[in-house]
């Protein structure tokens, strides 16, 4: 049990998500506060380093949003970042990282609450396993 | 028979440099030490009789290609031609620049498995010749046979080699690996046997020993960025020290990045120097790549590389 | 006598057990590396110039930074089974660290570490010592030096420290005309076992004639593929990066790290890069080892231990290379004297 509040970084795409997330904080939705967000202007930006790197530095989890299949701002850009994750999230299972760490959801602009619920949902998962000391000494 | 395959080789690459067909070949020749091969990279007829065929050639020759101009030959193995196909579809080299001699291949020995299995160096041992399907190897006096397993490549185990589609010329016959697809795949079972916390604990002590010669960088033709990522400063990513923490973080990041064009040739785990087994990491992505997208490194030209491409439904059970 | 020297130092014996040959802390138990004495895949010179190493920390206090040196004596070392080929690349690189400054992180650890020989008895083909101005029985550069003499170990006290370190040792007599004589053969054997040979009397006439020959270079360059191997498996290597690691509060420390003259970025600044090209590294390589470095401290930077043509991902073979050297003409000497 994680003890803890869980640290999480989100990657969020300007158009979408982190619209979605103004939107939950402006309805005033109450959700956990362990995100911390970094805007990118696309998911598709999203390189899998900089989810190693979140991880390195002591996030306990990284949640990439972006807009839904089919409504991308940049039209593909989310197409590749589904790809790249996906491999991401399954070769990282494979070296051991539990499958909790690393996650994708899609949120549009108009989904205040759907954003809050997935924020809710992953900081649930993350509570239920350890903090992260995979890259303690 | 395989001098009969040499000097069919050596007669076509001297026609084809006297052709002006290619302008130059890559191909191996004898290394200094035995059971070596090294790169042959030449321009001169000359040359043309040094190059060889046989159970050593370890390196996979297109990762020159790049830096070689105009148009070039090259006497490249399964893994090699897709390779070099891979390079193609990542627009690094242009199909009308290269000139594919494919050479069938029983696979590569892996010496250190050799030395592994008989307990001496390889300067130690007097011959190794390989069978067709079993490998004769002489030392102490005596000689014995020992199974395509026990002496070849892991990552040459389970090659399939009717992915050899596209080559300019075929010299010879080729046979499928002995073995099944599971034989190359018992290392991946027994890491997936072990819990995720032993596998990272595993990981966790193998990079302990990284020293960061990035050798398995500079072999691997997928890797030709300008400028890779551990070189980037602003933002550093990882550390240039040789941390573990980023020694592994540089080599998961590495397989990711080459994700879809490794064609687990398996010169990254052959020649580092800390006996890292990387095999186990690039044959567990050429397993997740086919399992996600029915997709093999570097068998059509024409394919959009894996990363670039996307299919508008896909995936979707793994996004929250 | 490995027991009674671990009371005083951490021992060191080359050893496979973390998955690479190397120098590796006594366990107590192993002697494989008494049978079989190959040289280590990873060389001692890491004992004194570790890949990666702690200069000192430093923090912030009142808009200025405070540097806290890294604590006291580095522990004292024995180092046992050291080859010939790497003592004498220690006695080598310690110019370096004595030249233009004391290299204190360097020499401190050299101070403190005592280096027991052990004479080579089954060279590899790679190796060629013999062609440098010694044998792989050679005893400079140690505090003693061991030879396998069938039932014994010859001991051959070379140094003061290496006296000291064998006083109170049990089961150390002296040495009868026998065991010289045994010795004396067991050295030349292994001289003798040694088959790759470079002739560098040529090759110091040579190398001052084929600077500016960049058709040769480029044709011997082409299947590098610039890692860093060679080098940093090398025992004469020691060039080294040096990166500060900062916290968020403004701490930090700085560390060294080896570095490659054949990274492509060895020699990259803001504004050029003077060894952009692979053949230019690949020369420099050349050059550093078989003019440069005698040109200052009249010794070859090498000591033919091998494991540069053995672990070369390409089997790049700097014997090979050196024997090739085209015989030049004085008209290309007089060009790189006037360009120097």
């Amino acid at each position: 049990m994680n003890n803890s509040e869980p640290k999480i970084v989100a990657f969020c795409c300007n158009w979408c998500s982190y619209a979605g997330a103004d939107l939950a904080g402006t309805s005033r939705m109450q959700y956990p506060s362990n995100l911390r967000i970094i805007r990118v202007m696309c998911s598709g930006r999203v390189n899998p380093v900089f989810v190693l790197k979140a991880l390195r530095v002591g996030a306990d989890g990284v949640l990439v949003l972006g807009c839904h299949p089919g409504d991308c701002h940049y039209l593909t850009g989310n197409y590749h970042t589904r790809r790249r994750l996906s491999i991401t999230m399954k070769f990282m299972e494979y070296m051991g990282i539990e499958p909790e760490r690393i996650q994708v959801s899609w949120c549009s602009a108009s989904e205040g609450s759907r954003f809050a619920e997935v924020v809710t949902e992953v900081t649930a998962d993350l509570k239920r396993i350890s903090p992260n000391r995979l890259f303690n000494d | 028979m395989t001098r009969e395959i040499e000097k069919k080789l050596r007669d076509t690459v001297r026609e084809l440099l006297e052709k002006e067909t290619i302008d130059r070949i890559v191909g191996y020749e004898a290394g200094s030490l035995k059971f070596s091969t090294t790169p042959l990279i030449t321009s001169n007829k000359a040359d043309v009789d040094r190059l060889v065929i046989n159970p050593f050639t370890h390196s996979n020759l297109s990762v020159f290609l790049r830096d070689l101009c105009g148009k070039v030959g090259i006497v490249a193995k399964g893994c090699d031609a897709r390779s070099t196909i891979s390079l193609i579809q990542d627009r690094q080299i242009a199909r009308k620049d290269v000139f594919i001699i494919g050479a069938p291949c029983d696979g590569v020995i892996d010496l250190a498995k050799v030395e592994k299995l008989i307990g001496l160096d390889r300067d130690e041992i007097d011959d190794i010749v390989w069978q067709g399907e079993k490998a004769a190897i002489t030392f102490a006096g005596s000689t014995q046979k020992f199974s395509a397993k026990e002496v070849l490549a892991d990552s040459c185990l389970g090659c399939d080699p009717s992915d050899f589609k596209e080559c300019d010329m075929l010299i010879g016959e080729i046979e499928p690996i002995v073995g099944g697809k599971e034989l190359g795949q018992d290392r991946i079972r027994e890491m997936e046997a072990m819990a995720p916390a032993q596998r990272w604990e595993f990981w966790k002590k193998e990079f302990s020993r990284c020293i960061r010669c990035y050798g398995c960088r500079q072999v691997c033709p997928a890797c030709f960025c300008d400028r890779c990522f551990v070189e980037e400063t602003e933002p550093r990513w990882i550390s240039p020290l040789p941390k573990w923490q980023d020694n592994l973080i540089f080599q998961v990041v590495r397989m990711m990045h080459v994700a879809g064009r490794c064609t687990n040739c398996g010169e990254c785990e052959r020649i580092c120097p800390a006996n890292i087994p990387l095999g186990s990491l690039t044959k567990k992505m050429e397993e997740i790549v086919d399992e996600l997208f029915q997709y093999r490194a570097g068998t059509d030209k024409d394919a959009p590389p894996l990363m670039a491409a996307y299919q508008p439904d896909e995936l979707e059970d793994l996004m929250r | 006598m490995l027991e009674k020297w671990q009371k005083e130092f951490a021992v060191f014996v080359p050893s496979k057990a973390s998955g690479v040959s190397q120098m590796e802390v006594w366990d107590g138990q192993d002697t494989a590396f008494l049978d079989r004495n190959r040289n280590t895949a990873v060389p001692p010179k890491a004992k004194f110039l570790p890949g990666m190493e702690k200069m000192f920390g430093f923090r912030k206090e009142e808009g200025s930074y405070v540097v806290e040196p890294t604590d006291g004596e580095p522990p004292k070392q024995l180092l046992f089974g050291i080859h010939p080929c790497d003592a004498r690349a220690i006695g080598i690189i310690d110019m370096v660290f004595k030249d233009a400054y004391d290299d204190k992180y360097y020499l401190s650890r050299r101070e403190n570490t005592v280096l027991v020989g052990m004479a080579c008895t089954s060279p590899y083909d790679s190796c060629f010592c013999t062609s440098l101005g010694f044998g792989p029985a050679d005893a400079t550069d140690v505090d003693i030096m061991l030879i396998d003499i069938g039932d014994a170990l010859l001991i051959e006290e070379v140094t003061e420290k290496g006296r000291g370190i064998l006083a109170g040792a049990k089961g150390v007599i002296e040495a009868t005309e026998k065991d010289e004589k045994e010795a004396a053969a067991a050295r030349e054997s292994a001289n003798a076992k040694v088959s790759r040979k470079i002739d560098t009397a040529e090759i110091s006439r040579r190398l001052p004639l084929v600077f500016n020959d960049r058709e040769f270079w480029e044709e011997v360059s082409a299947k590098c593929v610039s890692c860093g191997i060679c080098t940093f498996l090398c025992p004469t290597c020691y060039c080294f990066d040096i990166n500060d690691e900062m916290l968020q509060d403004g701490s930090g420390a700085r560390y060294r790290n080896w570095d490659c003259c054949s990274f492509a970025i060895y020699t990259r600044m803001p504004a050029e890069n003077p060894r952009e090209e692979k053949w230019r590294r690949v020369r420099q390589k050349v050059y550093h080892k078989y003019l440069f470095y005698p040109e200052l401290f009249n010794v070859i930077a090498c000591t033919g231990c091998g494991r540069c043509i053995r672990q070369c991902p390409v089997n790049w073979d700097i014997t090979q290379t050196l024997s090739k050297l085209p015989a030049g003409s004085p008209g290309k000497a007089e060009e790189k004297q006037k360009a120097s």
